[in-house]
């Protein structure tokens, strides 16, 4: 029950949660209309605290207000660097018995769930995914703190996806 | 699909207690005759009251007898369906292979009636579901033992169907308990808890109050009495819980628990439902050398997936123990596990950084079948995951862990918070995390 490709890299350096085995694991990116996407959410909240900003100076003529604008502005440059570097950081890998997913670039994430654990898969789109033709495959265990989920995924690419991932878990599985 | 149409009733139609839906009104019945009796009493005199009592009886025994008539419980092919209600109708099907572990519990009334509640643990349920209650305690036992061996068939995938009448398991006579906690034990562990240590201070303080400021109202005393009151209810209901704590074994080496002093719980546990175990050292029990062993069996959490303690504690393997019994004992939970001899190796110097106190009491390792990592500084914990019952793997890499070339390893099962090992070396980090899935792999081809 080994994977040849497994055992090589085992004891060689890893260089990061991002790419813990150089060269035997090919990660698939995201769709970078991710990183627009992230980008539309973090402009509307930015949009929402600015009109709440500027209605609070229209009726009090607080110059709190403007600072408080500023604030927002400053936090929406911090925000947008990283809800992009994060969209940018997403990938995953199907390895022959196992899904591989990887995020983030401050706390580095690795997932590596069996598709034997699989107990169901999600496809979700929200409304704002959907405008920007997106979808996000979410992998379910019976362990609540099993993490997979892959955003920004091109609805076909979704679909592919999941009806793989039902497919191997159907051959693999065994539940518990 | 291999449906359940060919398969035959492998248990007919049977009704729960006629006692049952008696036993599940008498909370809203005495709310009733306590609303009754309030002003009830002085308005209607002694008669008419006694009628008006006697008339919610009859009322209750109506409805009792009509409601019994609906309750009911039947296996058909691989599922079990519980009837129940009456306006309401609810026939709820609880898939046999899905089946964790089953417990009897005998709530105060129920055990006076001489009955027992069947409480069903079924995976991917947070929570314990489906009671089927009330039948006579005898029945609930046969009843448990004849589910759980349908359970372990059908989840062996077999379309052998044997006659039901013919279960070995339902005549065994019941073996002796291997281990019995000393109740005296279990009464010292509960007050070496926080809450209890603290109350004398507590009352003290109050008295101090009372006798020394005139301006402490009575409000205020009420209300510290309450809080009081609430911090020593959870261990006298702990110390009522793990009254009479035994240990012993069922049928197919499954392990049977049996507690409680008021409410009386039997659990019967596959050890291969076992998610994970636990080992704790509260900071006030090291003097004791004491500590506490729970188990983690998938649809049974003690644990929400939020991480928040939930429901009544049904979990221990052992409430309360010397070290040697637990190694003694543990074995039986996870068969060739030494919880004293663990290969666990220690986190690297440069982890002071970022756990300057705890860098000493972190470790992790393999075992031969599972993982074990230990945390916690004042409340040390062993957390052990059979390989077998690991669901998913995950690493993450912290901006500070980043720097000193750490990183935490996840090992993810149902029903359980993950067991972290914390501060691990890169390099060794990957490595365990692709050891740990080629090894989770290797142990459920095993299963």
């Amino acid at each position: 029950m080994t994977e040849p490709r497994l055992e090589a890299p085992r004891h060689t350096a890893a260089r990061s949660a991002l790419d813990p085995w150089p060269g035997e694991v090919t990660w698939r990116p995201v769709s970078p209309r991710l990183v627009a996407l992230e980008l539309t959410r973090v402009s509307i909240s930015t949009a929402i605290m600015l009109a709440v900003c500027g209605v609070i100076w229209a009726f009090t003529g607080s110059s709190w207000a403007l600072v408080a604008a500023v604030a927002v502005l400053v936090l929406t440059v911090v925000r947008g660097v990283v809800a992009v570097r994060a969209a940018r950081s997403y990938g995953y890998a199907e390895r022959e018995r196992d899904l591989l997913v990887r995020h983030g670039r401050m706390v580095r994430h690795l997932s590596i769930v069996p598709y034997a654990r699989m107990q169901y898969v999600d496809v979700v789109a929200g409304p704002l995914e959907r405008s920007f033709g997106l979808a996000t495959v979410q992998l379910h265990t019976a362990a609540a703190a099993s993490d997979a989920t892959i955003p920004g995924l091109e609805p076909a690419e979704a679909a592919r996806l999941r009806d793989r991932l039902a497919a191997l878990g159907e051959d693999a599985g065994e539940g518990l | 699909m291999p449906a359940a149409v060919e398969r035959p009733q492998a248990i007919a139609r049977q009704r729960l207690h006629p006692l049952s839906p008696v036993l599940k009104s008498v909370r809203t019945l005495f709310l009733v005759v306590a609303a009754v009796s309030w002003r009830g009493l002085q308005n209607l005199g002694p008669d008419l009251y006694a009628l008006v009592l006697l008339g919610l009886l009859v009322l209750v025994l109506l409805y009792s007898a009509v409601a019994w008539r609906f309750t009911g419980y039947e296996v058909v092919g691989r599922e079990l369906r519980i009837h129940e209600g009456v306006l309401f109708r609810r026939t709820r099907a609880v898939p046999l292979e899905r089946l964790q572990a089953i417990e009897v519990v005998q709530p105060v009334l129920a055990r006076l009636a001489g009955l027992a509640e069947l409480k069903l643990d079924v995976a991917g349920s947070g929570k314990a579901e489906a009671p089927l209650a009330f039948l006579p305690l005898a029945e609930a036992d046969v009843l448990r033992t004849r589910l759980l061996a349908l359970a372990s068939r059908t989840s062996a995938a077999t379309a052998e169907t044997a006659p039901a009448a013919t279960e070995p398991d339902a005549a065994q006579p019941e073996q002796a308990d291997l281990y019995r906690v000393d109740n005296n034990e279990v009464m010292v562990s509960q007050f070496l808890t926080p809450p209890v240590m603290f109350t004398p201070l507590a009352i003290l303080y109050i008295i101090g109050q009372l006798a020394f400021n005139s301006d402490f109202g009575v409000f205020a005393v009420a209300s510290m009495v309450t809080a009081v009151a609430g911090t020593i209810g959870a261990p006298v209901m702990r110390i009522l819980n793990f009254w009479n704590f035994r240990i012993g074994r069922a049928a197919d080496e499954r392990l049977r628990i049996r507690h409680g002093l008021l409410e009386t719980r039997s659990q019967v546990v596959a050890p291969q439902r076992i998610q994970s175990l636990t080992v704790t050292w509260p900071l006030l029990w090291r003097g004791k050398g004491w500590l506490r062993v729970t188990l983690a069996v998938a649809g049974q959490s003690s644990v929400n997936a939020d991480g928040r303690q939930s429901r009544a504690e049904t979990d221990r393997l052992l409430p309360v123990a010397t070290v040697d019994t637990a190694r003694a004992l543990v074995p039986l939970a996870l068969p060739g596990l030494d919880i004293n001899a663990l290969p666990l190796s220690p986190v690297p110097h440069r982890a002071r950084w970022l756990a300057p106190l705890r860098r000493r009491v972190l470790a992790a390792g393999l075992t031969e079948h599972a993982f074990a990592t230990v945390d916690g500084l004042t409340t040390r914990q062993l957390t052990v995951v059979p390989y077998a019952r690991i669901q998913s793997v995950r690493v993450t890499e912290g901006p500070w862990q980043r720097r000193l070339g750490l990183a935490t390893v996840y090992v993810d099962v149902a029903g359980a918070t993950p067991a972290a090992a914390v501060h691990r070396p890169l390099a060794e980090a990957f490595a365990w995390a692709d050891d740990l899935t080629t090894r989770a792999r290797a142990a459920r081809a095993e299963v």
